[in-house]
């Protein structure tokens, strides 16, 4: 990618760090993903408009 | 985002971030997480206080450090990258009370100009999902990338 692109492109160029990999297949916040999975099943996603990239 | 952010690292996969805090309580480890939920494409984002020695997370915590709003940039700078890899995706968000919602909100409000560009943007409201608005108190937050198939 050229340097104007990467400057001006929103997503981030992500830092590695393989000390992280620790948590790889955790669940770090198990309360809060119990509650998301509640709200999920029993409410459908909204639609997106028909035009969606 | 307009609002300063701290750097991060994440692991491989981009699912995990950790940045550190700094403030008049001095360095504390954050950790955001994206974790897969029981609907497919459907991630659950998630962040607090890591406390390395105890191996622990604490995302009830108030932490008080003077930088909530340089937190929440980070935070959300962290959606632009892990929608940079899981372009599909759909993230949901909630506080973990309300005081913590409504702090979200401000999130999503202060830097709405820039993420609408960018991001579909629903609150939850009486159990059903509506467009972001702003002034309007949700339980829970999602978002989802307004152009999958980009190219980085």
């Amino acid at each position: 990618m050229r340097i104007e692109r990467i400057n001006k492109a929103k997503t981030p160029i992500v830092k590695i760090d393989k000390r992280l990999n620790k948590f790889q297949g955790q669940v770090l916040f198990p309360e809060k993903l119990e509650a998301a999975n509640k709200v999920l099943t029993k409410i459908a996603l909204p639609k997106l408009p028909d035009n969606k990239g | 985002m307009k609002y300063p952010k701290y750097d991060y690292v994440a692991e491989s996969q981009l699912m995990h971030y950790e940045f550190t805090s700094l403030g008049p309580k001095g360095e504390i480890k954050k950790i955001v997480e994206y974790s897969e939920t029981s609907v497919a494409n459907v991630y659950n984002l998630a962040f607090g206080d890591y406390d390395e020695k105890a191996g622990g997370i604490n995302d009830k915590i108030v932490t008080n450090n003077g930088d909530s709003q340089k937190v929440l940039a980070t935070v959300a700078s962290t959606v632009y990258a892990f929608t940079g890899r899981y372009p599909d995706s759909w993230i949901y968000a909630t506080g973990s009370t309300e005081v913590r919602t409504r702090l979200y909100r401000m999130g999503l409000t202060n830097n709405l100009t820039e993420i609408a560009e960018d991001f579909y943007i629903y609150g939850l409201k009486n159990e059903q999902w509506e467009e972001f608005v702003v002034g309007e108190d949700y339980e829970a937050f999602l978002v989802t990338r307004k152009i999958r198939n980009f190219v980085i």
